[in-house]
């Protein structure tokens, strides 16, 4: 069976791994966003607590998936739970970096005018200091998502959602005439669905970045 | 606007700017105040300190030794005794240890070399190119890039230790181009003016600068790699891998704690070494630089 008549005939599986695959991470960032905004809002000004962030997270992000999947196991047994945490950790680790180093970079000079023009803090923070942090942040968010297409493949032998169900059938039944056609399916639709997203960021990117720091 | 209200946030200040604050909304005191602070922060050393010799490897030991703790009451049937019975945990554990070393010595003498090799004029139109395929090599999954080498190439050590290599190729190489296109030109123009040849600019001038970078890339391959060879047990490849995958396929969970607690130490421990070595090794004339 050639792989675009595979692809015909597995279609609608392929259409469901697919978009779980999408949702699945998808979900995961706008929790791993709001949570690594929320953490980089929370630290940025105290350089204790922000240097503490940036290190643990950059100590996490050594962990190799597949270990930290096996040791959610036996806390949240298997399936969507170990994925999820699996995901969203992950997924915060880069944002919390960047929203940071954005909040940091941020000209004290512009805070101090926006105090000086009566903003209040809740103010300053949602309309100065966030949007000028924001580029990094979504460059935080485009390096999660890459991240998590593949973390989120692997997260499949945990009975996890998505196209890895679709890889891992393939290694089972190597040999198989089908195998090949199954991790292809499954890598290919990853990349596809990483690059689909990536094209809708630079999107997201051209209609949120405020005009006047655009590159 | 209280004193415990927004302390101005660390990081670049530009040098003009307490002037900018103290004129229109600040008095005297505050204005002080700010000024002290500013003069109260050195510039940072980037010295190693006791800390970063000691808190993570006995983080890790701490680990290691509850799971050990843990281990020893944890009740074992004959699966889970098979599991991990008869040195099983070295042997995966060498084999982890192998694959990462091996394939992270492949990856430097590709990346590095290539890396050099397209930032010089007569290749480097084909730079862009090399970027924009390690930006889609991202997308791939590593499972998946594995899984087809394994079938292309047949099950085995070698199919694995290609999977790796490839994998971490991409980011290692872009950081190569990247770290070596960042170099000052007025550098390298001024060896050039002098009259070094080429490969004396290379070798004097821009390797030297290069350095930290290169240190970088060894340790992000390293990382990658102790992560991707978790994945080569799926290629037959062995490694940690093996234990947390027939953990999980087999229900048993103090095998799968113990590969993954081991694969993290190994993880951690890595890391650590590799940072040390960037501290070690960078060239005294770069220090405070970035």
């Amino acid at each position: 069976m050639s792989f675009w008549e595979y692809v015909g005939s597995r279609h609608a599986q392929l259409l469901a791994d697919t978009f779980q695959h999408a949702s699945a991470v998808f979900q995961c960032m706008v929790v791993a966003t709001l949570a690594g905004v929320a953490i980089g809002v929370a630290t940025y000004r105290s350089e204790w607590a922000g240097n503490l962030a940036v290190t643990a997270g950059a100590t996490l992000l050594t962990i190799p998936s597949l270990a930290l999947i096996g040791l959610l196991v036996p806390v949240t047994g298997l399936g969507v739970a170990p994925t999820v945490t699996a995901l969203v950790l992950y997924g915060l680790l880069p944002i919390v970096r960047n929203a940071i180093v954005g909040l940091r970079g941020v000209d004290p000079a512009l805070v101090d005018a926006a105090k000086g023009i009566g903003m209040s803090r809740a103010a300053r923070l949602f309309r100065v200091e966030l949007p000028l942090a924001w580029p990094p942040i979504l460059t935080g968010i485009r390096v999660s998502t890459q991240m998590l297409m593949g973390i989120a493949a692997i997260a499949a032998y945990a009975s996890g959602p998505g196209l890895g169900n679709e890889i891992f059938r393939g290694i089972s039944s190597l040999g198989s005439v089908n195998a090949l056609n199954q991790v292809l399916a499954g890598t290919l639709g990853i990349i596809v669905l990483a690059l689909g997203f990536d094209a809708a960021y630079v999107l997201i990117g051209r209609l949120t970045i405020p005009r006047g720091i655009r590159a | 606007m209280s004193p415990a209200d927004a302390p101005p946030p660390k990081g670049r200040r530009p040098p003009d700017e307490l002037e900018v604050r103290g004129i229109p909304f600040r008095d005297e005191t505050e204005a002080a105040r700010a000024a002290e602070a500013v003069s109260e922060r050195p510039v940072p050393a980037r010295r190693i300190t006791w800390q970063k010799f000691t808190v993570l490897p006995s983080v890790v030991a701490l680990i290691l030794l509850a799971t050990w703790l843990w281990f020893r009451g944890a009740r074992l049937d004959s699966i889970a005794r098979n599991a991990i019975g008869g040195g099983n945990v070295w042997l995966r554990l060498e084999q982890h240890v192998h694959l990462t070393v091996v394939s992270t010595f492949f990856v430097l003498i590709i990346a590095i070399p290539l890396g050099v090799l397209l930032t010089r004029r007569p290749l480097r139109g084909a730079a862009p190119v090399a970027m924009a395929v390690a930006n889609i090599g991202q997308a791939t999954p590593a499972i998946g890039l594995l899984a087809l080498l394994v079938i292309w190439l047949g099950i085995g050590t070698k199919a694995a230790l290609i999977g790796i290599v490839v994998y971490a190729v991409l980011p290692v190489l872009a950081n190569t181009i990247a770290g070596l296109r960042a170099i000052d030109p007025l550098l390298t123009e001024a060896a050039r003016g002098i009259g070094m040849s080429p490969v004396g600019v290379l070798g004097r001038v821009e390797l030297p600068l290069a350095v930290p970078l290169i240190l970088a890339g060894v340790r992000t391959a390293l990382v990658l790699n102790v992560g991707t060879a978790t994945l080569a047990y799926f290629g037959g490849g062995g490694g940690l891998g093996d234990l947390i995958a027939s953990g999980i396929t087999n229900h048993r969970m103090p095998v799968l704690v113990l590969g993954s607690v081991l694969t993290v130490a190994l993880a951690l421990l890595v890391d650590w070494l590799a940072s040390l070595a960037e501290l070690l090794l960078r060239p005294r004339g770069l220090e405070g630089g970035d």
